[in-house]
């Protein structure tokens, strides 16, 4: 055999895997159609693959499907989680469910990256916690757990100077996340002092926005966690047809049943397995000093609504309680939840976000929350009786009026801000 | 800065395979480009040690110069003619001084302690120990300085070995080998680099990225609901699932380290070889982590055994060779690292391979009685890999985590 043979040999698979592999990655493939099954796997998984990723989103929001961004609440998949009863009484949307522990606006603004053009005109529920305006803001571990090369390339390539633009560049180069790929980590900067990105930085970041898509494309949905079984057990205890009272005898029994080990109607096993005697009786008291009314947090909410205000989409607001025993047992100052909602709703409100269910003072309401801080059984209930007639509403563009205010220092450190009179309409 | 750790990603590949082509034309076409070797070490350790890591790269090259320092003066008064063994315990002394400041300071508590140590540094003083043992012994008569620091800088296998000898290293970088050799040595180089990709990338990541949280999770939860030692079935699958990791992360290393420096005309000896599949704990020795345990073998075990005999410490020889396989086994348990769990570790390879012993001994006693065959045989792997996987599951540090913390 001569010795280019043998080398033709050695290095002839190599260079044909190297070809085989470009083609799979830089030719826009969109691969096969997503089936309803698989969607509504996605939909129910809160999947962090699904949640950095765009295809299944697109997909799934092309059609009945309603992004819930929030965050751990969503896991707390009772009987009367949204997901459960769009799924039993067959409603005609589908909550998309995004967001988990630690996930904040600024991670549900780069989550929403690469879905405008489909929710364009269309509705969104945003569960937005009190509890995430803490001094630090968006903790910058879970940040990373959320954020993905691709919502930042697409978020470069699609940005236009503004103060929103440059807002958020600099707030992305705080998180590690962020700065950790070179080539993004140039255009942020770049971005942040306002000027416009090279043309062949823009190439470049095309180029990887297809390698980007078509791996998201093709390895997002494995491994996707399957709930949708949860899902099935809860709306097998619901009745038949959808009736209020009914229901909400439901939510108080399955309430009374799973919050039998503890005094604060905390759901059992949260109790025994997140908390603990010792952790409990360390956490007496620990809350005293909790203030959520300054942060940075509010700047990156603005983002999020600047995100929404360029899509027009029509967002329905949900802010939810504590659990009241908890908080007194705590020391979390109601006047200091009260106010960090009053300067929320304020954001909301005065630029044109009306439709808020502000459920803070909800917290003492019997299985209200289904453990510290998040909506449970009669908790969601109430959730669902805004829901149902906001989705009623017919999908048309709004107009909101944005102000920059918004993102300042001054704005996050605010105190004392009043309360402000706006509610979603509720069914009854 | 451009920061670039060995064999982290397959860009990586793409990025060395350019910068390693003059190289492999040079070898192709029987030349060995020495000084463009010299200078992509030089630019790759520079990528390596640089940007938050050049605290790192300080500490290496005051390493090497302390190194070279010792090295040489104690074959200095080698060529002298004299051989005081007090001479050659101190030049040991000092070549493993660095070392064990970097694993003392490992466990010291503080932010100035945490800054001591670089990668590589447990590699590199297996090679320098091991050139000052053999000039003792005369089987190296001369160091060649370029050579050593060759030798010690290769930059394949730096931060994790496999470790190589200075002879056999010496043998193969001052010549290029035969065009035959070579296409050879390329065809295997290639097959080990993709066999690693599948080890390190695919495999490894499914046991190590996906599958091991999830576990370790569930060990958690689990044992804290059963108390006591906190034992579950998901401890099990833990050991299992950890065992996986760590062979096919470590042997996709090794095959990484060894493709590369099969390109560069190196044969840096291979580290594994199949061994999950050893009959009993001996054999394991035998196929994992090769390169380390014949090193140990070596300049350990077998000095300790003559040292031992010479001295006639101990009378009898079975004796011997059972206090040689602790001390041995104790040293590499320090050497992964002051902590319970890794000297544990190091006591426990050496009862197994003493009872082993043990059990060789009296089935050869009793040969006839004992049967042998495909059954038997089996059942020595079977039982081989769980010790060895129970082995791993002390080796993790898992039970600290879940008995400790």
């Amino acid at each position: 055999m001569s010795n280019k043979r043998k080398l033709w040999q050695i290095f002839g698979p190599v260079i044909c895997a190297f070809v085989l592999l470009g083609i799979l990655f830089l030719v826009p493939w969109h691969f096969s159609g997503k089936s309803d099954s698989a969607l509504f796997k996605a939909s129910v998984s809160r999947s962090n693959n699904i949640f950095k990723g765009q295809e299944i989103k697109k997909a799934a929001f092309a059609k009945e499907y309603v992004p819930f961004y929030g965050s751990s609440e969503l896991s707390r998949m009772d009987p009367m989680h949204p997901s459960v009863l769009a799924y039993k009484y067959k409603r005609d949307y589908k909550p998309f469910l995004l967001g988990g522990p630690g996930s904040q606006s600024l991670t549900h603004f780069f989550g929403m990256q690469g879905t405008s053009q489909e929710l364009t005109d269309k509705k969104a529920v945003m569960i937005i916690s009190p509890q995430w305006f803490t001094k630090e803001g968006q903790n910058s571990a879970a940040f990373s757990m959320y954020f993905s090369q691709l919502q930042a390339v697409d978020w470069i390539l699609s940005a236009k100077n503004s103060e929103a633009t440059r807002y958020a560049a600099k707030r992305l180069l705080t998180m590690p996340a962020g700065t950790a790929d070179e080539s993004t980590k140039s255009a942020l900067q770049t971005l942040a002092a306002g000027k416009q990105i090279s043309g062949q930085t823009r190439l470049l970041l095309e180029t990887r926005q297809r390698i980007l898509e078509n791996e998201d494309d093709l390895f997002s949905s494995l491994n996707m966690p399957n709930n949708v079984p949860q899902i099935q057990s809860g709306a097998h205890k619901l009745p038949g047809t959808y009736a209020y009272d009914n229901l909400r005898q439901i939510a108080l029994d399955q309430g009374a049943e799973h919050t039998t080990n503890n005094p604060f109607d905390i759901s059992n096993s949260f109790y025994t397995h997140r908390l603990g005697e010792k952790e409990v009786a360390r956490l007496k008291g620990s809350q005293k000093n909790f203030d959520y009314t300054k942060s940075p947090e509010y700047g990156d909410l603005e983002l999020v609504l600047d995100q929404f205000a360029s899509q027009h989409t029509n967002v329905l607001f949900i802010i939810p309680p504590v659990n009241s025993k908890w908080a007194k047992y705590t020391g979390l100052s109601e006047k200091m939840y009260q106010e960090a909602t009053n300067k929320i709703v304020k954001q909301l409100s005065s630029q044109g976000f009306d439709n808020i269910v502000n459920l803070t003072k909800d917290g003492n309401k019997k299985y209200f929350m289904e453990d510290t801080i998040h909506l449970g059984w009669n908790g969601w209930l109430t959730v669902d009786q805004y829901v149902q007639p906001f989705m009623k509403q017919k999908n048309q563009p709004i107009t909101y009026h944005m102000d920059n205010y918004y993102f300042s220092k001054a704005w996050a450190n605010k105190t004392n801000v009043g309360p402000t009179k706006v509610s979603a309409s509720k069914s009854n | 800065m451009i920061n670039l750790q060995p064999y982290t990603n397959p860009r990586y590949f793409l990025i060395i395979l350019v910068a390693l082509l003059p190289l492999i034309i040079g070898l192709y076409f029987g030349k060995r480009f020495k000084i463009y070797e010299a200078i992509f070490s030089l630019v790759f350790l520079f990528l390596m040690f640089d940007g938050k890591d050049t605290i790192q790269g300080w500490q290496l090259i005051a390493y090497v110069i302390f190194q070279f320092i010792i090295t040489f003066a104690y074959q200095r008064y080698r060529q002298a003619g004299k051989n005081k063994t007090w001479v050659f315990c101190l030049a040991v002394i000092l070549a493993i001084l660095p070392l064990t400041t970097v694993k003392i300071a490992a466990v010291v508590p503080t932010q100035v302690a945490s800054l001591i140590g670089f990668m590589g540094v447990s590699y590199l003083t297996f090679k320098t120990v091991e050139v000052i043992m053999e000039l003792r012994d005369g089987t190296i008569k001369k160091v060649d300085p370029i050579t050593y620091a060759r030798f010690l800088l290769f930059y394949p296998t730096l931060s994790s070995g496999p470790i190589d000898r200075y002879r056999r290293f010496k043998a193969d970088c001052d010549k290029a080998p035969e065009r035959e050799e070579y296409l050879d040595q390329l065809r295997l180089g290639t097959r080990y680099i993709f066999q690693g990709f599948l080890y390190k990338f695919i495999i490894g990541y499914v046991f190590g990225t996906i599958w091991l949280p999830q576990v370790a999770h569930a060990a958690q939860v689990l044992g804290n609901a059963n108390g006591g030692l906190k034992i579950s079935w998901a401890l099990v699958a833990y050991m299992y699932c950890y065992s996986m990791y760590l062979f096919f992360d470590f042997a996709g290393y090794s095959l990484f380290a060894v493709g590369t420096s099969y390109f560069m005309g190196i044969k840096t000896p291979m580290n594994f070889n199949k061994p999950f599949i050893s009959k009993n704990i001996k054999d394991f020795w035998n196929r994992w982590h090769m390169t380390l345990s014949f090193w140990f073998r070596d300049f350990i075990f077998m000095r300790f055994t003559f040292f031992a005999m010479k001295k006639k410490l101990i009378k009898n020889r079975i004796r011997i060779s059972q206090v040689a396989y602790l001390v041995d086994f104790l040293i590499m348990g320090f050497w992964h690292g002051l902590t319970w769990f890794y000297i544990v570790y190091g006591i426990y390879h050496a009862l197994a391979i003493i009872i082993n012993d043990i059990w060789l001994r009296f089935k050869k006693k009793h040969q006839k009685q004992i049967p042998h065959n495909k059954f038997t045989q089996a059942l020595a792997i079977f039982l081989t890999f769980n010790v060895v996987c129970f082995s791993f599951l002390i080796f993790s540090g898992f039970l600290d985590t879940l008995w400790f913390h």
